[in-house]
């Protein structure tokens, strides 16, 4: 690495708001080329919406984002230069269904359901995916109509056959853990778009869930705080961002701190929920800009006892709370564990129940899924619907009217307040890689700033 | 949507749905849909389109007993 290079436009200081992925890697990249930088996190932890979570002594689950896939080119180069290795995800045996009265098993993922009306509903979702302006999703040919129909209003006009307007909530839930009635369906085919196409952004093997991080997500933040050391302070929710002819100013509940710029690095409506002086020109959350919403639940046996019944853990159901499951056992051979996805809509409700009764209610229906199973040992519910410091997960939901409002003013720094996360990457919007792109073009910015 | 049930599902009429949903040209009469990278979901559009072109309705055990542009073309004139 080359030495300090003290003057890029001016800059030679900065404060970074939210220790996630984005944050950290522009953090990292600017303390590289000699800027000081200060890392302001609200929680008592790095990490963002990674995070992990111990399903028993010693080893470590993914609670927030978990799988990667080839394409995730900077989050590889990221994990070989921080030392950390991937591990597949398996998805070898039958698959559990519940679709309809019962449950049954089938071979491979492909649902009980009828196979042309899932066919035209995919087809129509490609052709929307592929219609979408990718970088710029706001001059998408007849954006005007696609940004104002929420998603589950297109499903009412275009879905005929039952068997599509049963799994296309599914379907939406388990890609983007949105609910239909609460995204545009211009961000449904921009979501699509930008994670690689239905086919790569739904595939295991091959696709966006081919592989996890060995020992879990969360270290991918965690190595990089270390690296940074106390320059990244925990604890310290930002309240203010005021600007000067000069100098930026980031007010916490303990003190100010004065840089050259500011990165925020945060999700659109956490980067809302701060005063900023001056007022932003546009703001970066919409009217109907939502939560994406999801609940993981970890079932924990003492094996991946599911393979010996020729299963592979992975499930769908039509009724909630765990509307799929998937084999996220660790790679070293020692327990199993089943992860349970509660999305969309079945996610708000499951987030009002109180702890025990997400259990009870997560663990019964285990029971009647996977019957030949023993009991789980443990059972660990992490809700993201009402996480202070994420407000959701796996992304923030754009609903009618927002691409076109916040779109075109979405990278574009208000002054000198520089904006990163995952919801500002056209390119894997939502995903770690997105998260990780977005750190690298701030850094870029700034450098290049006069 | 109109279903022109006059017309005939040859193999060529095939191959070029399987290169459409595949999004590449190398497919060939004999070339195995999965071999070529294709999964249980875009299978799925394979038979929308054939309904949608033949007015047949396949199954997704059909598909996998003729995972072929030709197998598929057999099955579609067995079943028109």
């Amino acid at each position: 690495m080359s030495g300090p290079a003290p003057h890029h436009g001016g800059v030679t200081s900065a404060v970074v708001v939210g220790a996630g992925l984005a944050g950290l890697t522009a953090a990292t990249g600017l303390a590289a080329r000699g800027v000081a930088v200060t890392v302001l996190e609200a929680r008592d932890r790095v990490g963002g919406r990674t995070h992990g979570i111990a399903a028993a002594p010693g080893t470590q689950v993914d609670a927030g984002a978990a799988y990667l896939g080839g394409r995730h080119t900077e989050l590889l180069a990221l994990m070989a230069e921080l030392g950390l290795k991937t591990t597949p995800t398996t998805m070898l045996g039958a698959s559990r269904f519940g679709l309809g009265t019962a449950h049954t098993t089938q071979d491979g993922r492909f649902p009980p359901l009828n196979a042309v009306a899932l066919g035209d509903l995919f087809e129509q979702l490609a052709e929307l995916t592929e219609a979408v302006r990718p970088d710029a999703p706001w001059l998408t040919p007849d954006a005007e109509r696609l940004d104002t129909l929420t998603a589950a209003e297109w499903a009412e006009q275009n879905l005929a056959h039952p068997d599509a307007r049963l799994f296309f909530p599914l379907f939406l839930g388990e890609m983007m853990a949105a609910d239909p009635a609460e995204v545009s369906v211009l961000h449904v085919a921009f979501y699509l778009r930008s994670g690689g196409g239905l086919r790569y952004l739904n595939a295991f093997e091959g696709g966006a869930q081919q592989d996890r991080v060995d020992g879990g997500a969360h270290q991918l933040c965690e190595r990089l705080a270390d690296r940074l050391g106390p320059r990244v302070r925990l604890g310290e929710p930002v309240r203010a961002v005021h600007q000067d002819a000069g100098q930026v100013t980031v007010r916490t509940d303990h003190g100010e701190h004065r840089a050259d710029v500011a990165v925020l690095a945060l999700p659109p409506l956490l980067a809302d929920a701060i005063e900023h002086h001056p007022a932003l020109p546009v703001r970066r959350a919409g009217e109907r800009t939502a939560r994406g919403c999801a609940v993981k639940v970890h079932l924990v046996y003492p094996a991946p006892v599911w393979r010996d019944h020729g299963l592979s853990g992975w499930s769908v159901n039509a009724r909630g709370p765990l509307l799929s499951t998937v084999d996220d056992s660790p790679a070293d051979g020692g327990i199993g564990v089943l992860t349970g996805f509660v999305t969309g809509a079945e996610a708000h409700r499951f987030a009002a129940l109180d702890p025990e009764q997400q259990r009870a209610t997560a663990l019964r229906q285990a029971a009647e899924l996977f019957p030949m199973l023993p009991d789980p040992l443990g059972c660990h519910v992490t809700d993201w619907v009402n996480e202070p410091y994420s407000q959701g997960c796996y992304a923030a939901l754009l609903g009618p009217g927002d691409w076109l409002r916040l779109g075109p003013s979405l990278t574009a720094p208000h002054h000198r307040v520089h904006w990163a996360g995952t919801e500002t990457s056209t390119a894997y919007f939502g995903l770690m890689e997105g998260a990780i792109r977005s750190g690298h073009r701030v850094v870029a910015e700034i450098l290049a700033r006069r | 949507m109109s279903i022109d049930l006059t017309s005939t599902a040859t193999p060529e009429a095939l191959v070029a749905i399987f290169r459409r949903v595949l999004e590449h040209d190398d497919v060939a009469a004999h070339s195995d849909f999965f071999e070529l990278g294709g999964d249980s979901l875009i299978a799925t559009r394979v038979l929308s389109a054939i309904a949608r072109d033949y007015g047949v309705e396949l199954t997704f055990d059909d598909f996998l007993l003729a995972p072929t542009p030709a197998g598929l073309a057999r099955r579609v004139a067995g079943t028109a």
